[in-house]
């Protein structure tokens, strides 16, 4: 898939909005800040509710009222993310393209997105087997997601 | 007095050349440092988010402030010495280049305002929190609310700015 998608990347790098991106000097890192805060709010979120499946911390809130408050600002934070990483993606589409993790992060994204959209709808902490299983491959996933997106900016090179 | 003598001695320690990946076998262990920071660094931003937007009265405000501070806190402090051990190995990796550097000292002054900001939190709008935690919270828990998630973003900010600047 990278090899196939490089003349699409190296197009993206020569219009007219990517250079735009690549010529303010503050648009990457600013936008990385934003993908980091937004990081945050969703990892943070999951966390609390995965924690309060698997019957982590006692006092609290019922997963029930946990996930209603926690889901919608999983879902504005993931906004935010797509934005942000859309406007990376736009500024330095070789960089990402090429990088193996990226792919998987993208993968995983979906896997993760998905089943909190099933979840959000389903499970409300009654049927213990299901919520332990969402609750440690969703983290599983979250920590894979954030792992694969550092690593993107040290191992691009290798494969330019 | 100048630092720098003991910026130059921590850079020259062992752990601290391991870190950098100047040791054979350690050439990956700043990446991976670094993305534990991250990791870290998120559950401290998030979890105290949780509480600056309940402060605010914009998020959770069906919960008690106090019941929401108990479920939250030990997992931003345990968070936050995660981060903190983390950031420490990647610091003497490069001591010299950032305690030099203008948005590496941003950042720990953006951390001691949240600092300062939480004790007079505490010592303040906090004390009488059972008069006011079930509703809307006074301007004094609004207003530490706020600059908190400000200085935490900033925090964030100059974090990633470090990363372009050294």
């Amino acid at each position: 898939m990278p090899t196939m998608l490089r003349p699409f990347a190296d197009w993206l790098a020569a219009t007219p909005l990517s250079k735009l991106l690549q010529e303010h000097l503050w648009i990457i890192p600013t936008s990385q800040s934003i993908h980091i805060v937004a990081v945050s709010v969703v990892f943070a979120s999951a966390c609390m509710i995965n924690l309060r499946l698997l019957g982590v911390g006692r006092s609290g809130r019922s997963v029930a009222t946990l996930s209603a408050t926690l889901i919608p600002w999983m879902w504005r934070g993931l906004v935010v993310l797509l934005c942000t990483g859309l406007i990376q993606i736009i500024a330095e589409p070789v960089r990402q393209f090429v990088a193996p993790v990226f792919w998987a992060k993208m993968a995983m994204i979906v896997v993760v997105a998905t089943m909190t959209g099933f979840y959000a709808r389903t499970a409300r902490g009654h049927r213990p087997l299901w919520d332990t299983a969402f609750a440690l491959l969703s983290t599983l996933l979250w920590l894979a997601i954030i792992t694969c997106g550092r690593f993107i900016g040290y191992t691009w090179s290798l494969y330019a | 007095m100048s630092l720098e003598p003991l910026w130059v001695a921590i850079k020259a320690w062992p752990l601290s050349a391991a870190v950098r990946g100047d040791e054979p076998g350690t050439e990956w262990l700043f990446p991976i440092i670094e993305t534990l920071h991250v990791i870290a660094l998120t559950l401290v931003v998030g979890s105290i988010a949780m509480m600056d937007l309940r402060l605010l009265g914009i998020a959770s405000r069906s919960s008690r402030v106090s019941h929401l501070s108990e479920e939250v806190l030990p997992w931003t402090w345990s968070a936050w010495c995660s981060a903190a051990l983390f950031g420490s190995l990647l610091f003497i990796s490069n001591a010299t280049t950032y305690a030099g550097n203008l948005q590496f000292r941003l950042k720990f002054l953006c951390m001691g305002l949240a600092a300062i900001n939480m004790l007079i939190f505490h010592l303040g709008a906090y004390r009488h929190v059972a008069r006011w935690e079930s509703g809307t919270p006074p301007l004094a828990a609004r207003l530490a609310g706020g600059l908190s998630l400000l200085f935490w973003i900033g925090v964030v900010f100059f974090g990633r700015w470090t990363g372009f600047t050294t």
